[in-house]
């Protein structure tokens, strides 16, 4: 029986290959029940490619995934129950309306009707999506796909939220507005994992966090842990061993 | 300090044709090198025939010319609006007026194997100009040129038209309609010439393929040089004009938004019925078809194919065809369905992620085509069958239109699910509202692959009509539910255990580990020959092989374009025979062939 006790998400060795390059190696994550974890790497890291398979939605070549103590490739179904997930670059309903798309997939969830449009009201006016109110999901501005995605992924009240890239793209008006929505459900007990390159982000949101580079962990821990005394920014180009360029070069452009 | 503003036409031409080039180069892997080598040996077969012409059957040059112009215009049609390699958009940003890059890109266009393969055909007017004497040589030289630029401009501007005008339903239809139109011409329109007396005879006819543009050549060969230079020169300002046309309609092209075929919308939508389960799914795809411009288009081809088909035999008083318009309607309208999640791109990540959802978006799926499908198929068929006053026609009718629509409703989600054609996610589609991204010849076979399998599931019908009418009416009834039913079941299982794969196929590409036979892998020859066998290995097997079986069996006395019934009566069975034989020949090579060759699985790299 899942407790709070279990970790919100465990992953055991997850691997992916695509062709000759192993885009995930060998990855071991904890992300503790009730935590605000912020998932870093650069691009290419593979943290894309681990949530996707820590979800469901990619079958990992080796390794398991657990959530809340659910394996997610076993007991798929009640493993789904418990997230709610916002994958990156992924496909809506696109011929519905937001409203639709929150309707369609409550109905579908088999929450209640009027539970289903209380919520979906809610939704889309903390998200500000209200005033769209006929226009298609096609349509939508890139910040406005990634607030319809969120909406998707809150409204039947998960206990784990597997956020990729939340607030790339999105306005800072916006973005306050999530941060606000995610700090009150991870205060209330719910568990969330966030990727992004944003270190400042990250610090300022995420307890804990894990630092992925080349498809494997480099670090991973509570923030104070990781970070030690420097910035999480500092902290992180001294982990992926990366050196920072743009000195050299473009006599033409600064002549 | 900014460089390259005075970048010459002729130097922005070349760019363009080296860009073009390069991306050939890089996406000739795999499939779509198979493709290509087997376009470019059907297109070569074809230009020699037309040089052939040329030299055997002079009267009917213009004629063959019209359908090579006919190919530059529909081509793109059928395909989506025509493989644009060097879309305008990518050069948007560049500091030089719409018409120079407009004249570049007609460069690029030209450096392919299309316009190459066309050249060769077209030499088939020097070819004919040799009647003439020398002159005649020179101006079918200066004529192959004109004729070959006007072909590929009337095809850009009718790709620009699309794109830029085709944001509404009707425009959508109306574009299905002629396509579907066009279909039926291609397949039927010898009915009407046979009608009007023949293409050789009626002077009509020698008149218009000579005016169409693809005519000019041989008009100009066969006048006085005075008029002949003169036709030339109009070719020329034709050219000038359909380029400063594509000029204008590109510069708008980039600057206005199109999303991915979205009609104009008033109102507020309707609220989503309170429900649950496979009706929810069932009123989400409605409106899907309702409001994506690929959908509206495909169907309008269909139905239009179904009732235009008919009305051409019609011309040789031939009433046969009438009463079947709505079961031609239903096949035709499976196979334009065939792709539906490969249509909806990666959005299928939702389905998987929502407990149990994927019983409710199969089955949904299937209710939303039966809408959308049923009522216009019955009332075609029954509309049909009375007007066409063929009582004989009534069983046919009752039992093959359950057991079609059944039969559709089930292999459409079974292939989406087992064959899925990869496109562009909806909302990363171009500026062309009426592509969808995914490899056209893939898409076509997998309508091939309808064409075949929806009327299979009709044959325990026909077979139960043959002995008892109205227990033909029952089997129909049964087969059609049992099809819808299990077929489906097949469909959603399938998702539920391979959804994620299908989530990814369409993420990622095929996955290179993956064992089954694919083309690709093949030697360059049997490559050829699978695709061909594919595409042509049902005209000797169906219309000239079960048909007149059928046809022969039950007396009907119509002869049509059965060759057999054309032949005396003692070669008529050996010649179905062949043909049947021959069909069935040609799709045991295709895929007997390709599983053959693959079975100790390749090593293939991404």
């Amino acid at each position: 029986m899942p407790t709070h006790q279990e970790p919100a998400l465990r992953t055991i060795g997850l691997r992916k290959a695509f062709g000759d390059h192993v885009a995930v190696d060998d990855i071991d994550l904890t992300v503790p029940a009730g935590s605000f974890y912020g998932l870093v790497g650069p691009n290419g890291a593979g943290k894309t490619t681990t949530l996707a398979m820590a979800v469901g939605l990619l079958r990992p070549d080796a390794g398991s995934a657990e959530i809340f103590g659910v394996d997610v490739w076993r007991d798929t179904v009640r493993a789904k129950g418990l997230i709610g997930v916002l994958p990156d670059g992924n496909a809506m309903p696109e011929r519905l309306t937001g409203r639709e798309v929150l309707t369609y997939l409550g109905l579908l969830r088999g929450l209640p009707p009027a539970v289903v449009a209380e919520r979906t009201e809610e939704l889309l006016q903390i998200l500000e999506l209200d005033a769209a109110e006929r226009t298609l999901v096609i349509e939508y501005s890139t910040g406005m796909r990634k607030k319809i995605g969120l909406a998707v992924a809150l409204l039947h009240a998960p206990r784990l939220l597997v956020l990729d890239e939340p607030f790339e793209a999105v306005d800072p008006v916006s973005a306050a507005t999530i941060k606000t929505i995610l700090r009150r459900f991870a205060d209330s007990g719910g568990s969330v994992i966030i990727s992004s390159h944003v270190m400042a982000l990250v610090e300022q949101l995420c307890d804990h966090v894990g630092v992925i580079s080349d498809g494997r962990v480099v670090a991973a821990g509570p923030l104070d842990d990781v970070r030690g005394a420097v910035t999480l920014e500092d902290a992180f180009v001294e982990l992926v061993g990366a050196r920072t360029g743009g000195t050299e070069g473009l006599a033409w452009l600064t002549a | 300090m900014a460089h390259g503003l005075t970048l010459g036409p002729a130097a922005l031409a070349q760019h363009m044709i080296r860009m073009r080039l390069a991306l050939m180069r890089n996406s000739l892997r795999g499939d779509s090198a198979t493709n290509l080598y087997t376009g470019v040996s059907a297109g070569l077969i074809l230009a020699f025939a037309t040089i052939a012409v040329a030299v055997l059957w002079p009267a009917y040059l213009p004629l063959t010319l019209a359908v090579w112009l006919c190919g530059w215009i529909f081509g793109p049609i059928f395909i989506g609006g025509g493989n644009e390699a060097l879309r305008p958009e990518y050069f948007s940003m560049l500091p030089a007026t719409p018409g120079r890059i407009a004249a570049a890109l007609l460069a690029g266009a030209f450096a392919g194997p299309a316009p190459a393969v066309n050249l060769i055909a077209l030499m088939s007017l020097p070819v004919y100009g040799w009647r003439f004497g020398p002159a005649g040589v020179l101006i079918g030289l200066a004529a192959a040129v004109t004729t070959l630029i006007t072909m590929v401009m009337i095809s850009r501007v009718i790709v620009a038209l699309i794109g830029l005008f085709v944001r509404s339903r009707a425009t959508a239809a109306a574009v299905g309609i002629v396509t579907g139109t066009a279909i039926a011409l291609c397949s039927n329109g010898w009915a009407p010439a046979v009608a009007l007396g023949g293409a050789d005879t009626a002077a009509w006819s020698q008149i218009l393929v000579r005016v169409l543009p693809s005519g000019w050549g041989v008009a100009a060969i066969e006048a006085p040089w005075p008029l002949a230079l003169a036709i030339l020169v109009a070719g020329v300002g034709v050219i000038a004009l359909l380029l400063a046309a594509w000029a204008a309609l590109l510069s708008r092209r980039v600057v206005s938004a199109a999303r991915g075929g979205v009609p104009p919308r008033r109102g507020t939508p309707r609220p989503f019925p309170s429900t649950g389960g496979a009706r929810i799914a069932a009123a989400k795809e409605l409106r899907a078809w309702w409001r994506d411009l690929v959908r509206i288009q495909l169907l309008a081809t269909a139905f239009s194919y179904a009732v235009v088909t008919p009305l051409l035999l019609l011309a040789l008083d031939v009433w046969v065809m009438v009463p079947f318009a709505g079961l031609i309607a239903t096949v035709m309208a499976a196979a334009s369905s065939a792709n539906l999640y490969g249509a909806d791109g990666t959005a299928l990540w939702l389905t998987l992620m929502t407990p149990g959802a994927e019983r409710a978006d199969v089955r949904g799926r299937q209710r939303a085509w039966l809408l959308i499908v049923g009522p216009a198929a019955v009332i075609l068929s029954l509309a049909g069958t009375l007007i066409s006053g063929l009582t004989w026609a009534w069983p046919w009718v009752l039992g093959l239109l359950p057991a079609l629509l059944g039969g559709g409703a089930g292999v459409i989600v079974l292939l989406a699910v087992t064959s899925l054609v990869p496109g562009t996610d909806p909302h990363k589609r171009g500026g062309n509202p009426l592509s969808t991204g995914a490899d056209e010849t893939a898409e076509t076979s997998l309508a091939w692959l309808v064409l075949i399998a929806v009327p299979a599931t009709a044959l325990p019908a026909a077979g139960a009509i043959l002995l008892h009418p109205w227990a033909g009416i029952a089997t129909g009834v049964l087969t059609g539910a049992l099809c819808a039913w299990g077929l489906g079941r097949i469909a959603y299982r399938r998702l539920e255990n391979h959804g994620i794969d299908l989530l990814n196929l369409m993420k990622h590409g095929p996955s290179p580990q993956a064992d089954k036979p694919t083309t690709a892998d093949l030697p360059i020859q049997h490559r050829i020959g699978v695709t061909i066998s594919y595409v042509i290995a049902w005209l000797p097997l169906f219309p000239q092989g079960l048909v007149p079986l059928v046809m022969k069996t039950f007396g009907i006395g119509d002869r049509s374009w059965f060759l057999a019934l054309h032949l005396p009566p003692i070669w008529q069975w050996p010649t179905i025979i062949f043909m049947i034989a021959l069909g069935l020949l040609m799709y045991g090579y295709a895929i007997l062939i390709p599983m053959r060759l693959n079975s100790p699985s390749p090593t293939t790299t991404r």
